[in-house]
């Protein structure tokens, strides 16, 4: 077996120490990744979920001692895919399985093995895209892979120096990215995914390049090369006592505050989410304490303390008259994913049997959103993931249930309630997969947020702080005010083809901005029926349907 | 009159005037209560003038069946000049109508009296009164009601369920309509005279769409009628487009009482029909 890092092989430990490594680099810098977002919508969290992806492929490996590189790398693959987030995590977890599926039956890798896995990973992640696009984190792994196969081609190859090349090619093909999409141009910006992959790379190569013990060098690397750094990862080797999970529900909620407070009593500590909803991760030996803690703060959610062996993830909720009511005739459930409370309230009230709360910036796990399904008492079961950046998470529940899934592709909430509606009970689930589906293309979304930066979209020149309005996804104007572009995008829909607008506020539009923004609509569009519903949700002051 | 038995129906048949007149169709009214004011349906108050008062009115107006001794009454006098009669009335599950008919029945001796349950409401009802109208005697005329009321069907389109609501007869959740969005529901009374969800919809153009979409799927019909509460240009334009679709087919264009009118509330459509 190959102890330290001078390796001539990659074996299991190896290999587990490498993504202890990625780890901890990823979490000291995944602020960066985030910052990197690409489109002035605030749904930056490509670095958090590219996080919260790799820690639970880490989750699953950190107990094994197996040698054997092709047990480890199976492990991290079915951790990754079970804990992946978001576009970036989705993809991330098929680097890992092409990763996998390239070691199977190997205990040790050569350079040249090893530059071939990298080259598969890159392989698999493209398989797994619909469209794959260049300039993105799917690039970054080709470009990987094609270095570490240069480098594993020399006589003198060694592991270290086939992960050089590694990350040195992730690096360049990052730095390329903004000549490859138009997008990150005129944003001024590198791929977040891509760099999150350059961190993952450098974080192996951090392992291998070290002579100390691998949990050594671990230390040396957290430290403070990015202070803004969210989440704090330790990794002691054991011992963590009893893993700690919920979500803290209140006003205000200062994750900086909370965090600093809760590690004080435990490692692994990661405390994320938004001033509404804060997701709390903690290993220690007195979760008492942290209960106590956590509850001065606000209501504690879907709470789990356990051991470390068992898997421990956000429990989603199925509450709410879901056992209540009558079965249904055609067998059918219906599970979606939603945030903010009034959003939450309309999707329970039009029959959806369970929720997963997520979205735009907390994009939820594909096991969140296979548990969800699970508890659903029904064999057939239709998800609506309601924003297009939870899609390839939700598509990728499909082989993991052994139910009959749907993923209808929604792409907003309006989206979602336009399917929602036209559900009918007495219908089998395919016909109403059909229905759904063309009730969801019919109506029309427009969301109302501010510019993170300034850039350049679509034609559109928005500075940081204006008020942009998306129609169905893409941006389409800037402006002052919500009730100029909101009457705008209206304008640009061309009202005469529509009879109803239902605007969804959300919890920073204020009482005022509302009254104005409705009579903005109503004395523009007097032919326009409007609908006003408290959506709860962050990030979109206004999201809007117009049908 | 050569047809020796009466015909006799209630207000919620949405009997056409001219037919009463025609075939000699007997209506008695229900009633509608607004506060302590007592409006016989039809007869005191047009479906017009009640429409116009529940938009003034700020309590909800109440509904009641006819009694027992009111249809005695029917009964009595058109004993004098027929010898049986048949008396068709609005579902049992809706109303206590055909209840209070049956037992004013009883109370008319010697006079012969078939009380039908249509298990519907609305036209349906006076499609059946004209079947009855047009046969020869009651014993075939009993025969030919009995084996449509099976095939009544009532496709309505309520703009809200508020009316439906308040007055008892069925629940947002039965409706499968959330109490927070604003869904309007599509709604079919069927065998039994059970209200069954059929649809959701969010907007009003989209329902009617769908609501002709599902008649055509309930071909072949026998007749079919289409009503409003003060909707007459939408009624107009989805009667003529099935008369375009059904050209053998009359296919009339009526308002609803104002007893019916209390229950959908005003801008409810509905296409009526008895299937084959």
């Amino acid at each position: 077996m190959v102890a330290t890092g001078k390796a001539t092989g990659v074996d299991g430990q190896l290999f587990k120490r490498s993504l202890l490594g990625s780890l901890n680099w990823l979490a000291a810098n995944h602020e960066e990744v985030n910052r990197l977002n690409v489109f002035p919508v605030p749904d930056g969290d490509t670095g958090t979920n590219m996080l919260l992806t790799l820690q639970s492929a880490v989750e699953d490996v950190k107990e094994s001692n197996a040698a054997e590189v092709s047990k480890i790398a199976k492990l991290a693959s079915h951790g990754s895919l079970m804990g992946a987030r978001g576009n970036s995590g989705v993809i991330l977890s098929q680097i890992f399985r092409g990763f996998a599926r390239a070691v199977e039956g190997k205990s040790s890798l050569t350079p040249a093995e090893l530059a071939a896995a990298f080259e598969e990973a890159a392989n698999a992640a493209y398989r797994a895209v619909n469209k794959p696009t260049e300039g993105t984190i799917l690039t970054v792994a080709r470009e990987a892979g094609r270095a570490a196969a240069t480098a594993a081609s020399s006589p003198d190859a060694t592991v270290p120096r086939v992960i050089a090349a590694a990350a040195a090619g992730a690096r360049s093909a990052v730095l390329k990215t903004p000549s490859q999409l138009q997008i990150l141009r005129d944003a001024g910006v590198v791929d977040a995914g891509g760099f999150g992959l350059q961190l993952i790379l450098e974080g192996m190569l951090k392992t291998v390049e070290e002579s100390e013990p691998a949990l050594a060098a671990l230390n040396e690397t957290r430290r403070p090369l990015s202070p803004a750094s969210q989440v704090s990862l330790a990794l002691p080797e054991g011992g963590w006592g009893y893993c700690t999970e919920f979500l803290i529900e209140g006003n205000n909620l200062d994750t900086d505050l909370i965090r600093g407070q809760i590690e004080s009593l435990g490692n692994s500590v990661l405390v994320v989410g938004e001033p509404e909803l804060v997701k709390v991760h903690v290993h220690t030996d007195d979760p008492t304490s942290v209960i106590n803690l956590a509850g001065g703060y606000g209501k504690l959610l879907k709470l789990s303390v356990g051991d470390m062996s068992t898997q421990h993830r956000r429990i989603l909720e199925t509450e709410g008259g879901a056992d209540t009511r009558p079965p249904r005739p055609n067998g059918a459930g219906i599970v979606a994913v939603v945030a903010g409370r009034g959003l939450v309230d309309i999707f329970r009230s039009l029959g959806v049997d369970a929720i997963i709360e997520g979205g735009q910036t907390m994009n939820p796990s594909t096991q969140d959103m296979l548990t969800a399904i699970e508890s659903v008492p029904y064999d057939e079961v239709i998800l609506l993931p309601n924003n297009g950046n939870v899609i390839a998470a939700a598509k990728q529940v499909v082989g993991l249930t052994k139910k009959k899934l749907h993923v209808i592709e929604t792409h907003s909430v309006p989206q979602g309630v336009s399917a929602v509606v036209s559900f009918r009970p007495d219908r089998s689930g395919e016909e109403n997969v059909r229905a759904m589906k063309a009730e969801a293309e019919r109506v029309q979304t427009i969301e109302v947020t501010h510019a993170v930066r300034d850039t350049r979209s679509n034609g559109v020149r928005v500075k940081k702080g204006d008020v942009i309005g998306l129609i169905n996804d893409r941006l389409e104007i800037a402006g002052d005010d919500y009730s100029e572009v909101v009457n705008k995008a209206l304008g640009k829909l061309g009202p005469d083809s529509y009879e109803l607008v239902t605007v969804y506020r959300g919890e920073q539009a204020s009482d005022d901005e509302l009254k104005r923004l409705e009579s903005a609509i109503r004395s523009s569009y007097p032919g326009l029926e409007v609908e006003v519903q408290h959506g709860g949700q962050q990030h979109y002051p206004f999201i809007l349907s117009v049908e | 009159m050569k047809r020796s038995f009466a015909v006799v129906t209630d207000s919620t048949s949405d009997l056409p005037g001219e037919w009463s007149e025609k075939y000699g169709i007997e209506i008695v009214p229900l009633k509608v209560l607004f506060g302590k004011e007592t409006f016989r349906d039809g007869v005191d108050m047009t479906s017009d003038e009640f429409f116009t008062r529940l938009a003034a009115s700020s309590s909800l107006p109440t509904t009641s069946a006819p009694s027992p001794g009111e249809f005695a009454d029917v009964y009595r006098r058109l004993a004098k000049d027929h010898d049986g009669c048949i008396s068709i009335h609005i579902g049992g599950r809706l109303s206590a109508t055909a209840e209070a008919a049956r037992v004013g029945a009883e109370a008319v001796k010697g006079f012969k009296v078939n009380v039908i349950d249509s298990q519907s409401v609305s036209m349906p009802i006076a499609f059946l009164c004209r079947v009855a109208a047009e046969c020869a005697s009651l014993e075939e005329a009993t025969a030919a009601v009995e084996r449509r009321v099976p095939k009544c069907r009532v496709l309505a389109l309520l703009d809200t369920l508020r009316y439906l609501e308040m007055g008892g007869r069925l629940s947002r959740a039965q409706a499968m309509i959330g109490t927070m969005l604003d869904v309007k529901p599509l709604l079919l009374v069927a065998e039994n005279a059970e209200i069954k969800p059929v649809e959701r919809v969010r907007t009003r153009s989209r329902a009617i769409l769908r609501m002709v979409e599902f008649f055509r799927s309930e071909q072949p019909i026998e007749h079919v009628a289409v009503m409003h509460a003060q909707a007459p240009d939408e009624a107009g334009e989805i009667a003529a487009q099935l008369r375009r679709e059904l050209p053998d087919f009359e296919i009339p264009v009526g308002q609803i009482g104002c007893v019916l009118g209390t229950h959908t509330g005003p801008k409810a459509l509905g296409l009526v029909y008895l299937k084959k």
